[in-house]
């Protein structure tokens, strides 16, 4: 890979203001109901503390597609629709290959993933695309306050996340059963870190990979799994949205 | 004129500009300066793109934007990096300002109530019949009842002035604005004080003290992000909140005080550090008025004395009071924003004030400041014409002791026109205001309306100000607009100058209301004093600032590099002694206590809670609740109530309740929260609306302003919103 793009997150800057989850939605045109990016929150324990004294122990977390170093879902994709991109490496779907299978869907530890119910593809975050092909910043980054996102590729020592990484301790959030080495870095500390699930390949694609290898080229095999996987497409419902809408 | 971006500089990858937007890092803002580099148009495969710099109008911040225009449709907005007084940022609210845009619930023509107030029936008219029917309404009351028999609400826009402007020469005093619910308070106790209202240096402070503000949720700039970055500088923040606010939640320390009692706990800090004399004494003797006084006042006020009044420990106050002093004068009790709390706000404000005073926190880095010099000139228009048999003062005239004229109260003129005294209102203008979901007591406000023959509403979308009109006229969006210059204090960040061109054409029928007040002049023989254009008046406002339209044209802002600490040196206060006003012998004078004398707060009664108002990040008062972005943020409020009470009620998350005051009930589901006090609940604004055109959020919610009661403040007339007391009963649904 040429890049790594990535990003090195201040958490302990978020304010929970949400303005990088609206500049996404507007940005990227993400479906009612859904998000491509997201702000955790741990709430303190008042139990243990009581109500007066430190307040910190809330904490705000933003995120989003971790564009990992060992993508699941990559492994979980039957037509190679989400792959790691060899020039940025980030994370894509492509749209055209995609069959809505909605397998990467739990594949990833951090539900970055969503069906798109109109689309009928799955639906990412892509550090923006678009933007970065005009010459600017993912609008999460741009739009931020307090600017708890910094940008860029890992790759390049004279970037600013190159350069946070080297001058701070960061840490990254993952399941422990999944490793998926992501390239979202957090300052110092952050909370929670006990979020991100398992990954689940669904068993079909589990077979389907040991199978693929020794079919690969095998033009008719590969289509017939695009079909199954297509037919169980139609049996599955969209997901429900998330929030209530027009 | 378009303010199109006019740097043309050819597209460069992602990676070229990386290194150069890290070098162009400005200070202050912490934005690379990416867009500056971005050229204006470029063809690409989705079509033509545009780039123009405007100013949000989703709150009153005024943050600088830029609007990016694909196909003659904005496709996003984005925050321009040159913009200091907002650090280079876009909240979530100005994100969404693409669905105020685009909202489906825009109104889209006027319209004429048909059938009863509030029925939803209406009947189209074009313009011309709107128009000819308002100036005739209009003129029919100004004949019976005098021109003061209008009431004007202008809001709160870079248009509002032109509604005050009309109705100064229609010829009414009697204009209310959104202030009256919001900070009038915590102005008069600060011009009561300094002689002016200030802004806060929250980026250099050392110190800061906020009790009842919650400025990272209730967004301000430069003062909200500006607080993360003196924090992050080692400042610390000690916040004053019956709720755990994400002010709180991110504060070093947070005292969840007795509702009410603030003002004991300023008297108790400014007890310890006269005692410990612990300020300075040559300031105090040069620039303040009344210590002696002062001295001998709070002397009564120890801090085990406020230990019993606001529940926090007194070995706390007397430690806070010496780290305040410590730090002074880099340091603050943060003057808030919203103060339209009790019956004795200004005072409680007074009492904050003057520990500022006291400690020198003022005209210097990290305290507050005086406000700055922008440089914008007054419009020369026509004097505005004399009216014989008008009444000498504006209707609510005196019903508080110290109200301020310009913005007089909504509550004592709502009181005064249900009382028909001293004389009656029978029209109502509107501009983009809804007292019926933002004044408490929704019930009046309707009452209100019933005195009333004609009210007129222009906004955007149905408000339930404007469902409950005669006649509703559609404003455009910001987006859509030519607007004058505004002058803007940004703290230490700027001074600077914003303006708007319209970014994309008006959508539907609507008009900007300085066309709607033109048509109305026209037609009441009023024309001279509207015969101007945005952009000439715009010319006279800059006319003193020769650098301002270039810089407007290219950065999408003017900056007047004005002095910024050290205004008043050699200099003298705006106050009646001429000095800062610990003591204030006008008061004496009109028999108001002089210093700020603590009451107690009247106890909850066993099985009710104190209502309190607060913000989030995702509305603007009640004025964004329906965006369809902002909506998905939070679909419908709730009421937070701690889950010890709760469960003595037999309640669990998500119940329906029932909360009801003396002024009204409404219904919504409950959130246990454990970070806010027993005796407490709180709720967001802006829900339970009357409008079914609102479609979003129609049916869902409660309305606060329906549950307030109306107390206000002794002083300057503000609401005040965390007097009323409710019950909360089980709902079977």
């Amino acid at each position: 890979m040429k890049m790594q793009l990535a990003m090195v997150i201040d958490s302990s800057s978020c304010i929970d203001c949400k303005g990088c989850m609206a500049a996404c939605k507007v940005e990227n045109n993400v479906a009612s109901g859904h998000w491509r990016n997201w702000i955790k929150l741990q709430d303190p324990d008042f139990y243990n503390q009581g109500l007066q004294g430190d307040a910190s122990a809330m904490h705000f977390q933003p995120g989003n597609c971790m564009h990992c170093d060992n993508p699941t879902c990559v492994q979980a994709c039957p037509t190679s629709a989400t792959y790691k991109d060899d020039n940025d490496g980030t994370i894509k779907v492509n749209k055209k290959l995609c069959i809505g299978c909605g397998s990467c869907i739990p594949a990833c530890p951090y539900g970055a993933r969503y069906r798109h119910p109109e689309e009928k593809v799955v639906d990412k975050c892509d550090f923006c695309e678009r933007r970065r092909a005009r010459g600017e910043l993912p609008a999460c980054v741009t739009t931020c306050p307090t600017k708890a996102r910094t940008f860029g590729d890992l790759k390049d020592p004279n970037s600013e996340v190159a350069r946070l990484l080297k001058s701070n301790k960061t840490v990254k959030v993952f399941n422990r059963q999944t490793d998926t080495q992501p390239n979202i870095y957090y300052m110092s500390m952050t909370a929670p870190i006990d979020w991100p699930v398992k990954a689940e390949t669904p068993a079909a694609i589990q077979l389907w990979k040991v199978i693929n290898p020794f079919v690969y080229g095998f033009v008719g095999l590969n289509v017939l799994g695009v079909l199954a996987m297509l037919g169980k497409q139609l049996l599955i419902k969209d997901d429900p949205p998330e929030a209530e809408h027009k | 004129m378009s303010a199109k971006l006019d740097t043309a500089i050819s597209r460069r990858s992602f990676l070229k500009w990386t290194g150069a937007a890290t070098a162009a890092t400005a200070v202050g803002a912490r934005t690379p300066v990416l867009h500056a580099l971005v050229p204006s148009e470029e063809n690409t495969a989705s079509g033509k793109v545009e780039q123009h710099f405007s100013v949000c109008d989703m709150c009153l911040n005024k943050c600088g934007l830029i609007a990016r225009v694909e196909k003659g449709v904005v496709t996003k907005l984005d925050p321009n990096p040159k913009f200091l007084k907002s650090r280079g940022m876009l909240c979530a609210r100005g994100n969404a300002g693409i669905a105020q845009l685009y909202d489906p619930d825009r109104l889209k023509y006027p319209l004429l109530r048909k059938g009863k107030r509030g029925e939803g029936k209406w009947q189209r008219l074009s313009w011309d019949q709107a128009l000819d029917y308002a100036a005739e309404q209009m003129k029919k009351i100004g004949d019976k009842y005098s021109r003061c028999g209008m009431l004007f609400s202008p809001g709160s826009d870079m248009q509002s002035t032109f509604v005050h402007w009309f109705a100064e020469v229609f010829g009414s005093y009697n204009v209310t604005t959104h202030e009256s619910a919001c900070l009038l308070s915590r102005n008069r106790a600060y011009l009561d004080t300094f002689g002016e209202v200030p802004f806060s240096d929250v980026l250099h402070s050392k110190y800061i003290i906020m009790a009842g503000a919650n400025r990272f949720e209730a967004l301000i700039t430069p003062d909200s992000i500006d607080l993360m970055s003196t924090k992050k500088n080692g400042c610390k923040l000690v916040v004053l909140d019956p709720r755990y606010t994400k002010t709180a939640a991110l504060a070093d320390e947070w005292y969840p005080i007795r509702p009410g009692t603030d003002m004991a706990f300023f008297l108790a800090l400014t007890h310890v550090i006269i005692s410990e004399k612990i300020y300075d004494q040559t300031y105090a003797a040069e620039k303040l008025y009344g210590l002696e006084q002062l001295s001998e006042h709070v002397k009564q006020y120890s801090p085990e004395w406020a230990e019993n009044e606001c529940e926090i420990p007194a070995k706390d106050i007397r430690r806070i009071a010496r780290e305040l002093a410590a730090a002074a004068p880099i340091a603050m009790v943060y003057p808030g924003r919203r103060t339209s709390d009790y019956v004795n706000s200004t005072q409680i404000r007074r009492s904050m004030a003057i520990l500022n005073g006291l400690l020198g926190n003022w005209d210097r880095p990290g305290g507050l400041l005086a406000a700055r010099q922008v440089g914008l000139s007054k419009v020369e228009l026509p004097e505005a014409p004399w009216y014989e048999d008008n009444p000498d003062d504006r209707l609510d005239m005196g019903r508080a002791h110290m109200m301020f004229e310009e913005e007089g109260s909504f509550k004592h003129m709502r009181d005064a026109i249900i009382e028909e005294k001293p004389y009656p209102i029978k029209g109502w203008f509107v501009y983009k205001h809804n007292p019926l979901q933002s004044e408490a007591n929704r019930q009046r406000t309707l009452e209100m309306m019933e005195k009333l023959d004609f009210v007129l509403t222009v906004d955007i979308a149905m408000s339930d100000t404007a469902w409950m009109s005669d006649l509703v006229l559609p404003a455009p969006s910001y987006l859509e607009r030519q607007d004058p210059a505004s002058g803007l204090q940004g703290s230490s960040a700027c001074a600077c100058v914003v303006t708007r061109d319209p970014v994309v054409a008006p959508l539907f029928e609507s008009k900007p209301v300085v066309e709607i007040l033109q048509g109305l002049a026209n037609r009441l023989e009023l024309a001279e004093y509207f015969d101007f254009s945005i952009e000439g008046y715009r010319k006279q406002q800059l006319r003193k600032l020769p650098d301002a339209e270039r810089a407007l044209k290219k950065d999408g802002v003017y900056y007047n590099p004005s002095k910024l600490y050290g205004v008043y040196e050699g200099k003298v206060y705006k106050t009646k002694s001429k000095l800062i006003e610990l003591y204030n012998e006008r008061y004496a004078q009109m028999g108001v206590p002089p210093l700020p004398v603590y009451r107690s707060p009247r106890q909850v009664p066993s099985g009710r809670f104190r209502m309190v108002v607060g913000r989030n990040a995702y509305f603007t008062h009640c004025t964004t609740q329906n965006n369809a972005l902002l909506h998905e943020l939070m679909p419908e409020n709730s009421l937070w109530i701690h889950p010890k009470p709760a469960s003595a009620l037999g309640l669990k998350e998500g119940d329906l309740v029932e909360v009801g005051s003396a002024a009204g009930t409404g219904e919504l589901k409950i959130s246990l929260k454990n970070g806010i006090r027993q005796d407490t609940v709180y709720m967001a604004s802006g829900f339970g609306v009357l409008s079914k055109d609102l479609t979003n959020i129609y049916g869902k919610g409660a309305c606060i302003a329906e549950i307030l009661e109306d107390y206000s403040d002794e002083l300057s007339g503000n609401m005040a919103m965390h007097e009323t007391f409710v019950r909360v009963t089980r709902k079977v649904a």
